[in-house]
């Protein structure tokens, strides 16, 4: 019994990060209308961020985390601002191959620059034992670091002028339109907070696990999972469906075998999209 | 074509276009040969892809799960249970397009972008699927499968030829039939073609099929001429991608757009893998990105808007 | 023409979440008929439409055409048994020609086919326009040509979703004299129409919708004259 909630609480914490990627995948898709399937190497971008600021300048890398953020919701805005705003009222097979090439550019680029030579962010070592159970440290801590970003999303969209209008961009961006809301700038605000998400959870990410340039490749698949299954755009619904999709990840790999649990976000995906395509949660 | 002079050039400029790549294996040396076959695998890939996608506008992102089905059927049948190759193709190819039936009836009742997303889920989760340990026994799972078939490169080179002339052909009689139009009214506003009295998911399921058949039938050759097979080979996105950018090259929804898209960026990948293997990628990256930012309608769409060529469905 | 109603509407109820859309709705169209469906914007009348194509499938109730019941039916199976609908934002098909609009219509082919699209377009005055694209052609022009993909059907129950709504008066002519053209011919229409003078000047019956629920029903003249109907739709 002990074990089961060992392996089910190390599956929430690695849920958590999940999370943090499918939040920011979905606030772009539903808010801003793009699926953007280079989101992954934004994630992979933010764990070579961290990486090259703790071996190159020795900046502590949970202050990465905190830095990343700004830094990629910058990078997103202008990326949306050049790139993808032009993609928001076309047929979604442009956005998809659009925002594939990106991937491939980013992903193919990092590998030329930085090799496919594994890297990692030593920084955390050593476990907490805690009630008979027993954690690494670097997962906790990144833990701990997935909530406080999740927290503070979710005040800011609850409370904020901006988080508000963002929501009612979501929910219908004509009526929006109408209110005065400056749809243009809300989509891109949105991008940038999505890919300021990702980042964060790859500096997050680099903690914990081995850096390299395909990495992002299985958070994507991860992420789609999560926004199928919470709901297209719901950040509520993203996180319990990080935590959900974490959770399986953790029992099955235990359970059954590490092969099958690689199974499980396209299961998901499937199972979802057909039995209850707007996904588990209700906004 | 309202001139019968323009008609007979055209047949004649064809029968000799046809007569030279027949005869190809005369006289070119190994290496060009391969570089056709690639050539016509892909062009069977793209115009299977533009038969379904292009037409209902249904974005097939899992074109690789036909390819790497119908590889894996063929390739097993070949390789453990010593079929010849001639048989274990069309097995192959038929095997994808009944269980595409079934996938097609269920997963065509989602639209838009999910579907795209849910035909790659399919292939990724197919794809880890015959990794598992439980499949490897049959599938022989990340070890791969080499293998040799038993059929000279001529050979090969004339049965890719042969099925990618049926399937242009195949895809101008269904773009210039009435099914044709009837996918192009699904794409257009598929509520409305219901409406009208048209069976839209009969008729998807139809193009859905075709495209399985024929994609399915180019896989196996593809794997036969590889001589191995692997899960991640099979079902790799790129193979999915990669027909898709040469038809969106060419013009989606044209019947030429994705020989001519096939053909160029074969010779296209040909010449910039040679010059700059490493950064090849991430120029491939980068050529997707300017084609639906600048040229989204492909060359012959860009031809047409120019009146360079006609305006009509045929091409 | 066999007897009875050529379409029921049996004590139908729709709903969308919380919202009734339809409130156990029932009603009789005779064939031969015009019927004007009037209510304000909510009042349910596109979901109604969308309920006999089949678009959308009621909670409860049944719906009969022709004495057969067609509740639950998909909306090919309905239009082939000559049911054809417009609707309020008009929807053909673009990027096809018209010729390619029409011919596309229903499950023949062949010669017959082509003569009969040909035939169509001369009807609505659209035959040198064939080989254009749809999109080309005026919001009006292309209501014609929505309404000639309904006949393409060979529909004997057609419903429109405000054909007269946002076109010139000429055409609004044109339009309301070939409904009446191919009435006499044995078609039978349902109108939903906001335009009071098109119902009372065209349609013969009227059925009257307010949130769901049928609130009056019967000759034009009766309910021009029922007062309280008049105070529902025009007062509040």
């Amino acid at each position: 019994m002990l074990n089961f909630l060992e392996i089910l609480i190390r599956g929430l914490m690695l849920g958590s990060v999940y999370a943090l990627v499918g939040m920011g995948l979905t606030l772009v898709w539903g808010v801003v209308g793009i699926v953007n399937i280079a989101h992954g190497e934004f994630v992979m971008l933010g764990a070579y961020f961290a990486f090259w600021a703790f071996s190159l300048l020795h900046v502590n890398p949970l202050f990465s985390v905190a830095l990343s953020i700004p830094v990629f919701f910058f990078a997103g805005v202008v990326v949306h601002r050049r790139i993808t705003e032009r993609l928001v009222k076309e047929h979604e097979l442009s956005a998809l191959i659009l925002t594939f090439g990106m991937s491939i550019l980013i992903w193919n680029l990092a590998q030329f620059l930085w090799t496919n030579t594994y890297r990692s962010v030593p920084y955390l070592t050593g476990n907490f034992p805690f009630m008979g159970l027993v954690f690494g440290k670097s997962k906790t801590i990144s833990f701990g670091l997935a909530i406080l970003i999740t927290t503070a999303i979710f005040l800011f969209l609850r409370y904020s002028r901006w988080g508000k209008a963002i929501r009612a961009t979501s929910q219908n961006s004509e009526v929006a339109l109408v209110c005065g809301i400056n749809t243009i700038k809300m989509r891109m605000l949105t991008f940038g907070m999505g890919i300021g998400l990702a980042g964060a959870a790859g500096a997050i990410i680099s903690l914990q696990w081995v850096i390299f340039p395909q990495m992002g490749g299985s958070y994507i698949s991860k992420a789609f999972a999560i926004v199928v299954l919470g709901g297209l755009g719901n950040i509520q619904g993203a996180l319990a469906g990080g935590l959900i999709i974490g959770a399986l990840e953790s029992l099955v790999t235990q359970y059954l075998t590490a092969k099958m649990a690689q199974i499980i976000p396209s299961v998901t995906i499937l199972v979802i999209l057909l039995l209850r395509p707007t996904g588990l949660f209700r906004k | 074509m309202r001139n019968p002079l323009e008609r007979n050039w055209v047949i004649l400029g064809i029968a000799i276009l046809m007569a030279f790549l027949i005869s190809l294996p005369f006289f070119a040396t190994d290496y060009w040969i391969t570089l056709v076959i690639l050539i016509f695998v892909f062009t069977v890939y793209s115009a299977g892809w533009n038969l379904f996608s292009g037409l209902t506008g249904y974005t097939n992102f899992g074109l690789a799960w036909f390819i790497g089905v119908s590889g894996y059927v063929s390739t097993l049948l070949i390789a453990d249970y010593g079929f010849l190759w001639l048989f274990a193709w069309p097995i192959g190819a038929i095997f994808t397009s009944m269980i595409s039936i079934g996938v097609g009836y269920i997963l065509l009742r989602i639209k838009g972008v999910y579907f795209a997303i849910a035909m790659v889920a399919l292939t990724e989760g197919t794809r880890e699927l015959f990794g598992t340990e439980y499949l490897t026994p049959i599938t022989h799972g990340g070890k791969g499968v080499p293998f040799v078939a038993g059929i000279r490169l001529p050979t090969l080179y004339w049965s890719i030829l042969l099925l990618a002339f049926i399937t242009v052909l195949i895809c101008y009689k269904v773009t210039s039939s009435k099914l044709g139009l009837r996918l192009m009214a699904i794409r257009e506003d598929e509520q409305a073609a219901e409406t009208l009295g048209i069976h839209t998911t009969r008729d998807k399921i139809i193009a859905f099929v075709l495209s399985a058949f024929f994609v399915g039938l180019a896989g196996a050759i593809h794997f036969t001429y590889q001589n191995y097979i692997d899960p991640t080979f099979a079902f790799n996105i790129n193979l999915t991608l990669t027909p898709i950018v040469m038809t969106l090259f060419g013009g989606v929804g044209t019947v030429f757009g994705p020989v001519i898209g096939a053909t160029l960026f074969t010779f296209i990948h040909e010449i910039l893998w040679a010059e700059l293997t490493l950064l090849y990628m991430a120029i491939f990256g980068g050529i997707l990105m300017a084609l639906i930012l600048f040229f989204p309608q492909g060359l012959l769409g860009w031809m047409k808007e120019r009146g360079i060529l006609p305006r009509i469905r045929k091409i | 023409m066999p007897k009875g109603p050529i379409l029921r509407i049996e004590d139908v109820v729709k709903k969308f979440g919380e919202v009734v859309a339809l409130d156990h709705c029932s009603f009789a169209i005779e064939p031969g008929t015009i019927t004007g469906l009037i209510g304000p914007n909510g009042a349910g009348k596109t979901t109604l439409f969308n309920l006999i194509t089949g678009v959308l499938q009621p909670d409860q109730g049944h719906i009969y055409l022709k004495g057969e019941e067609i509740t639950g039916k998909r909306p090919y199976e309905i239009a082939r048994k000559g049911v054809g609908r417009t609707y309020q934002i008009v929807r053909i098909f673009p990027k096809m020609t018209l010729f390619e609009n029409l011919i596309v219509v229903g499950k023949e082919t062949g010669e017959k086919v082509t003569e009969r699209a040909m035939e169509l377009l001369d009807l609505v005055k659209l035959s040198d326009k064939k080989d254009n694209y749809a999109s080309d052609l005026s919001f009006g022009q292309q209501k014609l040509l929505s309404l000639a993909q309904v006949l393409m059907l060979d529909a004997q129950l057609i419903l429109l979703d405000e054909p007269a709504a946002g076109i010139n008066p000429t055409l609004q002519n044109d339009l309301m004299t070939l409904i009446h053209q191919l009435n006499r011919a044995g078609k039978t229409f349902i109108i939903v129409e906001h335009d009071m003078n098109v119902i009372m000047g065209h349609c013969q019956n009227a059925i009257a919708l307010n949130y769901g629920q049928k609130i009056a029903e019967g000759s034009c003249d009766a309910i021009q004259k029922d007062e309280s109907l008049l105070e529902h739709y025009f007062g509040r």
